[in-house]
């Protein structure tokens, strides 16, 4: 049972990672009917702002969080000038290539910039973790629960009760008709992307400490984040985070009682067999062709 | 000016056969080329950069002993992306210059495995790091080793384990790639001769973001020691990080990994009061002092076995160049296979007839995050 239990926290910590990092794909995917292949580098550019600002220069803790937000807000709005603006009348092709090419630019700038070291970054409490009977709690996946779990209901909130949520909610449903409305499409656009940097930059400082800073620990989270996207069901904000968590909890199970070496394998399987038998996910609507 | 069909054809022609000839034009030229399949970018850049420095320093070295051959020597770098296709697409760039008389592989296994049949094909000698055994048992003439293989490291971690801590009972833990399941194999095989037994054999997939399982699956095995390959240092310093939080504090003796400065920065006191088997200790040799007050000058932190293969590869290359009289492959290789007693920064070289130079390993200890030497094991070579 002890077993049990602390292979289920694993899971959900790690699975709550996925499920941050596929918010980010959701959301701009509803806003613009394409895939953020650059989602993952956002977390590992956060993670080296972080690493920059409270590591190198010192800020204090909460104040290098901060400016590392406020930067990945600025990195989305320029992601969004530059590389999906330019080609938002062509079909989701190009913008899907344009942000494959945005993903190895982020990470090679970095390389550039700082290097291939690897870094540590401290978590946000002192103590690593604690025992509650058997099971090992790490204070940092309980915070990355917490803050997952949190997100989900400002979300909520935000979509549904807010007038710049419902806005962005109407600019993803239909553009056209949101722009005859007078809502500021473009605008709106710019808001998601702006949104999706900072999500994406929140779980990769919340990961750091965890996983390591590192320049490939974007695309390997990313990968599984997207795999959690298509389980939920594209577009789909609460399938997002179910997907997420549900790939962990397999994965760490699978891992545990089946084989190590194949952990990322059962992720895979779930995914395809997601393709094959609901390709809509858990909470996607069938797509009907209209005739 | 008059374009004429003869005129565009002739700067065709010129176009086309400038590149060979500039390049035949170097074969007879200024240098002696070796290159070095590195990496730059990718997961290993890191450690890439170490081996890069390991290098320069030899080269360095080299030419103000007087390079060879009387002309100075050059290191020409591809980047393998830290990828096996990437290292097949670096070693083929490197290959296709034919000046280029030497080669430097991979301190990865898997891609050496990758380049080696073009390296069968160009047939020139290729010094390489990586340390599956078998990687010097596929027939192929032209593959020096310049670390000592994971049959001697499996055979030192359980020597070690059994002899000197006097543990019985293993678990191993190891990365699936072909370092870590030719490493964990050796020291499987080698249980039986130390009267020690395995409780359990955990292969990983490289780049892992959790290790739960496989710290619980060693805390359940019941093993009264730990042994280890790891390939990224990101990987260990997760494991090693959850293997303290999860309670388990036998010993753990682990592959070369386990002192490299990555691993040491990034896992902390996760690492205290580990053991590792080291080809390269600083205080193992005079040798190994002098290449780590070297690299200390240019990188201001100490080496690793990163950084000394490559030294110790690129100065034995040179050496063997200027023992034969020339470049020719042939000679070069009879020349390296002829090498006794050479003090490397690894230890000392005596190349068998398979292409493995070093035949014995350091063990150290990790000391609140110092690494001391505690002790060399070599094992006697079947130089035939």
């Amino acid at each position: 049972m002890d077993l049990v239990l602390q292979l289920l926290f694993t899971g959900i910590g790690i699975g709550s990672v996925y499920a941050l990092v596929a918010l980010g794909f959701v959301l701009i995917f509803r806003a613009t009917n394409v895939v953020n292949f650059a989602q993952g580098e956002f977390s590992m550019v956060a993670a080296f702002f972080m690493v920059m600002f409270s590591v190198k220069l010192g800020l204090p803790y909460w104040l290098a969080f901060i400016v590392s937000l406020i930067g990945m807000g600025v990195l989305g709005a320029v992601f969004n000038l530059a590389v999906y603006y330019p080609l938002r009348h062509r079909t989701y092709l190009p913008v899907i290539i344009s942000t494959i090419g945005a993903s190895i630019l982020l990470a090679n700038a970095t390389l550039a910039i700082h290097g291939p070291e690897p870094e540590v970054l401290s978590g946000w409490f002192d103590t690593p973790g604690f025992l509650v009977g058997p099971v090992y709690l790490d204070s940092q996946y309980l915070l990355i629960i917490a803050v997952t779990a949190l997100l989900v209901v400002l979300q909520y909130w935000f979509f549904e009760h807010t007038l710049l949520g419902k806005k962005l909610q109407a600019t993803s449903q239909d553009k056209e008709m949101a722009a005859l409305l007078g809502i500021p499409v473009a605008l709106m656009i710019m808001v998601t992307f702006v949104y999706s940097a900072v999500i994406g930059g929140l779980a990769g400082i919340l990961v750091a400490p965890v996983l390591f800073v590192s320049i490939h620990m974007g695309a390997t989270i990313a990968l599984k984040a997207f795999a959690a996207t298509i389980i939920g069901g594209f577009g789909d904000v609460t399938g997002a985070i179910i997907g997420g968590l549900a790939l962990g909890i397999i994965e760490t199970f699978g891992a545990a009682y089946v084989s190590v070496p194949y952990k990322d394998g059962f992720a895979f399987l779930v995914l395809v067999a997601f393709l094959v038998f609901r390709p809509q996910g858990i909470f996607g609507e069938r797509v009907a062709e209209k005739a | 000016m008059l374009v004429t069909r003869r005129l565009v054809t002739a700067g065709l022609a010129a176009g086309i056969a400038s590149p060979a000839l500039i390049r035949s034009a170097g074969a007879q030229g200024a240098t002696v080329k070796i290159g070095m399949v590195t990496p730059m970018t990718g997961a290993a850049a890191e450690s890439g950069s170490f081996a890069q420095t390991g290098a320069k320093i030899a080269l360095e070295q080299v030419n103000k002993a007087g390079g060879v051959l009387g002309k100075p020597l050059e290191l020409v770098m591809e980047d393998d992306q830290t990828t096996n296709p990437g290292a097949v697409l670096a070693f083929s760039k490197l290959a296709s210059q034919p000046d280029i008389v030497a080669f430097l592989g991979s301190i990865r296994s898997t891609q050496n495995h990758a380049m080696a049949p073009d390296m069968l094909k160009i047939g020139k000698p290729v010094g390489f790091g990586g340390t599956d055994p078998n990687l010097t048992k596929l027939g192929n003439p032209w593959l020096f080793r310049f670390r000592p293989n994971d049959a001697y490291s499996g055979k030192v971690i359980a020597q070690y384990g059994g002899k000197e801590l006097g543990k019985k009972k293993w678990a191993i833990v190891h990365s699936t790639d072909a370092f870590g399941t030719a490493g964990a194999k050796a020291l499987a095989e080698s249980l039986p001769e130390n009267g020690a037994t395995l409780a359990l054999d955990q292969g990983y997939a490289n780049q892992s973001q959790d290790f739960t399982p496989v710290v619980l699956a060693v805390r359940q095995s019941g093993a009264d020691i730990l042994g280890t390959y790891f390939t990224f240092e990101t990987d260990l310093g997760i494991f090693a990080r959850q293997l303290r939080q999860l309670g388990v504090t036998i010993p753990w003796v682990g592959s070369p990994s386990i002192v490299n400065v990555s691993a040491l920065k990034l896992a902390g006191p996760a690492l205290y009061n580990t053991y590792g088997v080291a080809d390269y200790a600083e205080d193992s040799s005079e040798a190994a002092k002098a290449f780590g007050k070297a690299y200390r000058e240019v990188r201001k932190v100490a080496p690793d076995n990163q950084s000394s293969w490559t030294y110790d590869a690129v100065v034995v290359l040179a050496m063997a160049m200027n023992k034969a009289g020339t470049t020719e492959p042939g000679k070069v290789r009879e020349a390296l296979l002829a090498i006794r007693g050479h003090k490397g920064a690894e230890g000392e070289y005596n190349f068998d007839k398979n292409g493995d130079g070093l035949h014995g390993y350091n063990i150290v200890k990790n000391e609140k995050g110092d690494i001391k030497f505690d002790k060399r094991i070599d094992f006697t070579p079947n130089l035939g």
